[in-house]
């Protein structure tokens, strides 16, 4: 039995606990899911179950081992394997062999034993005859199932999973999924940690956290039916009407969307905005070793072009080839592949005030397609330009990376915000540069009162994440390229990111999300591209 | 995307060079490097050339792979040339010991080109014999690299080094970093250029200005690398953790048996490229 009873803890320096009075057992053989919004403290509880961490107050145990007793501690992680979230940052060795290996190995075990332990974890999670590949060359799912497999070699009872897949798209969800039911199947205890509803389906039992207490535990119909009982616990938010949202909402965003740095000729037609254009777009990687060079040397002519045909009020360069710069090279995938080609003849057309979603397999290409929408990538062949005829330039389109709270630097979120539009030299007085941080934070429903001098480190996920789409806005794009926007947000977190696209579209901003979650995203949008062989289909 | 690093990825094989004894290839390697900077002119540098050739022969390694390590290098083997190959006559000649051996005409000093600054034919000569050298020593590396798993590299390195784990030197946890360092170089450097595009798209600057300008532009991508660094080794460290990682009490799923052919192989190749390099 793995044994939560009483639990609480708190990190160093924090006045919160992080979890409060928690009791739960897993038994072997028994699925449990484990629901719970962001911050509600589920990545604590993963590790306290083997001992990362340990409780403040109870004990957390297993078949009778406290975590607490070093003595033990060996058994007690050797019984309860945790995997975390990031495949990238548990996987220590060179080889998928190596890496299976490297729990038996600081066992102490016999080589024989080794041998046996490993050959069973790579057949177990369908990985046999990858034993000599570099894991770097797998996809997420694959590593994922690489680091379950490395788990499940040391022989353990549970098996404690922090949202394994929230970093994987589809295909690697499923797989995923597949291997731990399947575990579940070999007679495993299963501790599933998500913040997915669909998982719970799968689970004998489903365990509910908020704000660090233990607040549900049940069947997976008793919460599933209940849509009171989900919103109450934040798993869940009701669709809100936009009409329904405070009109200043609209008023400010808009405000906050007229392109300043939009050439001058756009501006004078009154707010009417030519649309983004991609025309037989090409792109590959790699080939020669200058390619680098050429890159940036083209990139330099365009922002010539831009210069003289914004008449000067455009100040931005957008740093050359940032990779060649730093020595790096695209490098195919496999040795030997000279050249990869990602995109070919790519036709696109996005009208202000549209919303397209764009779809695709990891590795289809569709950050490729967001970097030169947005400028900062050249197309090997064709061209990204607006209707209007100007090239493509970084300003007038917006774009919000991946995770995009990872790039945040500044001492302040005044600061932070700040950034973009003074690189553009938009801010030429402290005035100015107040109401347009305030337009910014507004515009993500943060209050300018409450965070303007906050450091962006002491914010939550969800608040990083809205500053840091605040930072973008600032600059004032005309379209706004959001790439898998809600990866790792919790349900109020989603809600968030749709209404404030929604909200963008009705202030005749030109919107394009990336990202694998179809279902969540085709239906509010109003085009859905698959991008799939290097071109793009209308779904 | 990977960051270019002068040595390559294992491209799995059967060939000799393949099997041999990871120890054992890295005991010729040694001693070819030491052959390789103990020989004293052109015939032993030829010989060297010659076992190299000999050893890619074997070795079934694509040519384009070998070469492909140079890139990095192209830069240091330009200049090595010219520094030999240039002169201003003005100075001394200095000592060119490697001429005699190929040329037994007097080579003129400088050609001149410029005013006092041309080409030297003797320094061309030696600037040719650096350049071969330092091509040497690179591609036998990333031969060595090309040819042996990392980990069979690390199991060799640290199997060598055991000796020292007498005097306390942690040879377990140095063959793990070196392990984790080779996984997260590539990640980091990943990392660092994502970071890069996206400040760049924030209209950030990092190639313009005066040196306190340039370094000040690259805070917006150092605080967020170091933020995430430490996430990365928080995680890795509970996830080593997790599987009982101690550095102490390992054993090793990969043990190298050092067969006689190894031993008979490595043994005589080792012996031959020390007395080259003793004797020429
Ligand atoms: N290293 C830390 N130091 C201080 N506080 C922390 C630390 N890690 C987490 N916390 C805080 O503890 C609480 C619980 O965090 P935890 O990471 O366990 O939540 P979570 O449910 O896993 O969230 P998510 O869904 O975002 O992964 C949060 O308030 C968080 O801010
Ligand atoms: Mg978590």
């Amino acid at each position: 039995m793995l044994s939560f009873a009483q639990v609480s803890y708190r990190y160093h320096g924090v006045t919160d606990p992080a979890l409060t009075d928690v009791t739960f057992t897993v038994a072997p053989g028994e699925h449990v899911v484990l629901l719970g919004s962001n911050g509600s403290g589920k990545s604590t509880l993963a590790r306290l179950a083997n001992g990362l961490l340990l409780p403040e107050e109870g004990t957390v145990s297993v078949e009778g081992m406290s975590t607490s007793d070093r003595a033990t501690i060996r058994t007690v992680r050797s019984q309860v394997g945790v995997i975390a979230q990031d495949p990238d940052n548990q996987i220590v060795s060179t080889t998928v062999l190596d890496e299976i290996a490297f729990g038996p190995e600081n066992l102490g075990l016999e080589r024989d034993e080794i041998i046996t332990r490993t050959t069973s974890a790579l057949e177990w999670l369908g990985l046999t005859g990858y034993e000599e590949r570099d894991p770097s060359t797998l996809s997420g799912g694959e590593k994922q199932r690489l680091i379950i497999a490395s788990i499940l070699a040391m022989n353990p009872t549970y098996l404690v999973l922090d949202e394994p897949t929230s970093m994987l798209d589809g295909a690697g969800r499923a797989e995923v999924r597949n291997a731990i039911n399947s575990l579940h199947a070999g007679g495993h205890g299963i501790l599933h940690i998500t913040h997915e509803l669909s998982f719970a389906r799968d689970a004998d039992r489903v365990l509910v956290l908020q704000g660090g207490r233990l607040v549900f535990g049940g069947t997976p119909a008793e919460l599933l039916n209940n849509e009171e009982l989900l919103v109450s616990f934040g798993l869940k938010v009701l669709p809100q009407r936009v009409s329904a949202l405070p009109h200043t909402i609209n008023d400010r965003l808009l405000a906050a969307l007229r392109p300043v740095t939009a050439p001058k000729r756009w501006r004078e037609r009154g707010g009417v905005f030519p649309s983004l254009y991609l025309n037989n777009v090409s792109f590959s990687y790699g080939g020669s070793a200058t390619a680098g060079g050429a890159g940036k040397k083209r990139r330099k002519k365009s922002g010539g072009v831009a210069e003289s045909e914004l008449g000067g009020d455009f100040r931005g360069d957008f740093g050359g080839d940032v990779a060649g710069e730093l020595g790096f090279e695209f490098e195919p995938g496999a040795a030997g592949a000279a050249e990869r080609v990602v995109l070919k003849g790519v036709n696109l057309n996005i009208a202000p005030g549209s919303y397209t979603l764009i779809t695709g397999n990891s590795g289809s290409g569709k950050s490729t397609l967001l970097r030169i929408l947005a400028g900062l990538l050249e197309p090997t062949s064709g061209t990204a330009t607006f209707s209007s005829g100007d090239k493509v330039f970084p300003s007038a389109v917006g774009i919000v990376f991946q995770h995009p709270e990872s790039q945040l630097f500044a001492q302040t979120v005044e600061d932070e915000i700040a950034f973009g539009p003074d690189n553009l030299g938009l801010l030429p007085s402290r005035d100015v540069r107040g109401t347009v941080v305030r337009e910014a934070l507004d515009a993500v429903g943060l209050d300018p009162r409450v965070f303007f001098h906050r450091s962006p480190f002491s914010l939550s996920g969800g608040e990083m994440r809205r500053v840091a789409i605040a930072s973008i806005l600032a600059m004032r794009p005309t379209f706004l390229l959001l790439d898998e926007p809600t990866a790792g947000l919790d349900a109020a977190g989603r809600a968030f990111i749709h209404t404030f696209i929604e909200q963008l579209v009705q202030a005749t901003a030109g919107v394009v999300v990336v990202s694998h979650d179809v279902a969540e995203f085709s239906q509010r949008a109003q085009a859905h591209l698959l991008l799939k062989d290097g071109q793009l289909w209308r779904l | 995307m990977a960051l270019v690093v002068p040595f390559g990825q294992y491209v799995p094989g059967t060939s000799i060079v393949h099997r041999l004894d990871a120890r054992m290839k890295l005991l010729v390697t040694a001693a070819y490097v030491f052959a390789l900077f103990a020989v004293t002119g052109w015939v032993g540098l030829l010989l060297c050339t010659a076992l190299f050739v000999g050893a890619y022969l074997l070795s079934k390694v694509p040519l384009r792979l070998v070469l492909r390590g140079m890139k990095p290098i192209l830069i240091l083997l330009v200049f090595t040339f010219l520094a030999n190959a240039l002169t201003f006559s003005a100075l001394p000649l200095g000592e060119a010991p490697l001429v005699e051996e190929v040329t037994s005409y007097p080579l003129p000093e400088s050609i001149a080109l410029l005013g006092s600054f041309g080409i030297k034919p003797p320094g061309v000569l030696r600037g040719l014999y650096f350049v071969l050298r330092i091509v040497l020593l690179v591609s036998l590396t990333s031969l060595l690299t090309y040819t042996t798993p990392i980990v069979s590299l690390t199991d060799g390195l640290i199997s060598l080094m055991r000796p020292l784990a007498r005097f306390k030197v942690p040879t377990e946890d140095i063959a793990t970093m070196f392990s984790i360092a080779l996984r997260f170089i590539p990640i980091t450097a990943e990392e660092a250029e994502k970071i890069m595009v996206a400040q760049s798209a924030r209209g950030a600057v990092f190639d313009k200005g005066g040196p306190i300008k340039r370094a000040k532009a690259w805070v917006p991508v150092m605080i967020p690398l170091f933020v995430s660094l430490f996430r990365r080794a928080d995680e890795l460290a509970c996830a080593m953790e997790t599987r009982c990682y101690t550095g102490q009490g390992r054993t090793h799923l990969r043990v190298i048996e050092m067969g006689e052919i190894d031993l008979a192989i490595g043994g005589l190749s080792a012996l031959v490229l020390i007395l080259l390099g003793l004797l020429l």
